[in-house]
């Protein structure tokens, strides 16, 4: 949205999967990329089509065979980079939640603030608390994560991210696992995050969030990107081929 | 009633207390000691065990057959007599450091085992959820897979103990004062191996009671609700 250096710069990046006795997978093919600070990009396509791979990329959760991924000015590929600091500034919320299963909603917020942040008990509780109002679940504290339902579960691991401040916040199909009824309201969480700044690579199915919510969408398929725009030009007016079969079976 | 006190005279087992007493402390130090050893040994074991390094873990796997197929009683006259030998420490081990040593160690190598089992049942989901948040490798030992691991193993790792603890009456046989040896005096001196052995299985059975009710305190500690 802005014309500063982007956040995320990602440059050719490949990635194989070998599995002994199978054909290796090529999840990724060259993929290219950039997301500019306060930009929403909304990645869809097929499944299989390497979005995961791509947004588990971005946080080193999965490592590349060659390219460069950039994160606000700091090399994330580079042979010495501190993966687990970079991850501070990297916002992850998963399919499943991966909540700690052993904590309370509030203390999956301030665990990892007084761990990795050092920040004291006090401040981490109150930044929790005031997290945990925000995406609309305050009186759930005390909860543990096996007593929530699981629209409420992935209200906390969206708070859990934003309590470390990240630069950026990567969504995998943060609404795929949860019931019908559950998905609007995380889905309106996002949007709100998105109108408020927030840096978001959205891996989603739900393409009136992509429609509503993204400044940029990319379409992939079979490990490549394979066309690229604004939510109006790639939804109604695609230009390629795989791109028009593929919106035509999800919508 | 007097079956009774012909069966178990409960007179003689009062004069006996302060043996019993003093049996009884130095088991449960004992007991105590070793598992706190076993428990860290076995931790390291298994993370040596699951490390992708092959030194690492031939050593882990290599320590847990060397326990598992020798006697206790051997490991135990081993470490007392024969490692001190080596020339690796400047003075002798006394019985009850070189007892507490061996039960730790020999426990130690069945916990890894235990231990592994937990951190193994642990989904790659809650180490990814650290991950996300950047925190390193040992923060997420030590806050995410290790308390879920072992609130998850909490009931195996308390056999394991119980064993420990019933083990603890060998190291009676390197001179070291316990609850057997306790037993002993009272068969020894007035021939009585009902009021000895009998109040030293009540001994037993209490410590491991207590054991019981700490590891169920403990696994609701680390686990949350799950635990
Ligand atoms: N850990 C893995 N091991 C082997 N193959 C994998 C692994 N992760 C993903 N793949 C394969 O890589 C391809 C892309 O997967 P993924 O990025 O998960 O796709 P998407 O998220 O778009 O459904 C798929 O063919 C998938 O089977
Ligand atoms: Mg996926």
């Amino acid at each position: 949205m802005t014309n500063e250096t982007p956040i995320v710069v990602v440059k050719d990046i490949c990635k194989t999967f070998n599995i002994p006795g199978r054909p290796p997978v090529h999840a990724l093919r060259n993929v290219s990329n950039h997301v500019a600070k306060g930009e929403v990009l909304v990645v869809i396509g097929p499944s299989g089509s390497g979005k995961s791979t791509f947004l588990r990329a971005l946080n080193g959760l999965e490592t590349i065979d060659s390219g460069s991924i950039v994160i606000d000015g700091v090399e994330l590929t580079a042979a010495k980079a501190n993966l687990n600091l970079l991850r501070q500034g990297v916002g992850m919320v998963f399919q499943h939640f991966n909540l700690f299963q052993h904590k309370t909603a509030l203390e999956n917020l301030t665990m990892p603030q007084t761990v990795v942040l050092k920040r004291s008990q006090s401040e981490a509780d109150e930044i929790g608390r005031r997290l945990l109002d925000r995406v609309g679940i305050g009186d759930k504290d005390d909860s543990y994560p096996s007593e929530l339902s699981g629209g409420q579960q992935q209200r906390v691991a969206i708070a859990r991210s934003l309590a470390m401040n990240p630069k950026v916040m990567l969504f995998d199909e943060a609404t795929s696992a949860l019931d019908p009824e559950t998905v609007g309201g995380v889905l309106d969480l996002m949007k709100e995050l998105a109108t408020e700044g927030t840096t978001m690579v959205v891996v989603t199915h739900e393409m009136g969030f992509a429609r509503e919510a993204a400044d940029r969408v990319t379409f992939m398929d079979g490990g490549e990107i394979i066309e690229e725009g604004t939510p109006d030009t790639v939804f109604d007016d695609p230009r390629h081929e795989r791109t028009r079969s593929f919106l035509s079976q999800i919508i | 009633m007097d079956w009774i006190l012909d069966f178990y005279n409960y007179r003689v087992v009062g004069q006996y207390l302060p043996e019993f007493a003093r049996g009884l402390g130095s088991t449960a130090w004992i007991s105590l000691l070793a598992l706190g050893i076993s428990l860290s040994v076995g931790t390291i074991g298994a993370i040596m065990r699951m490390s992708a390094n092959p030194v690492l873990w031939r050593i882990a796997a290599g320590y847990v057959q060397a326990i598992r197929s020798t006697p206790l009683l051997i490991q135990i006259y081993l470490i007392y007599f024969t490692f001190p030998a080596l020339p690796l420490l400047d003075r002798r081990l006394d019985e009850l450091e070189g007892g507490i040593i061996a039960l730790g160690l020999n426990a130690g190598a069945y916990m890894s085992e235990i231990i592994r089992a937990g951190i193994e049942s642990i989904s790659r989901g809650q180490v990814e959820g650290a991950q996300s948040v950047g925190m390193t490798y040992l923060q997420r030992m030590r806050h995410v897979v290790l308390p879920q691991a072992f609130a998850r193993v909490a009931p195996p790792l308390l056999g394991q103990t119980a064993v420990l603890i019933k083990d603890s009456s060998l190291v009676s046989f390197i001179g070291v004062f316990e609850l057997f040896g306790a037993g002993l005096v009272v068969l020894n001196e007035r021939l009585m191996p009902n009021e000895g052995f009998l109040t030293v299985a009540v001994c037993y059975l209490v410590i491991y009671t207590v054991m019981l009710s700490v590891t169920k305190f403990a696994q609701r500690r680390l686990g949350g609700a799950t635990g």
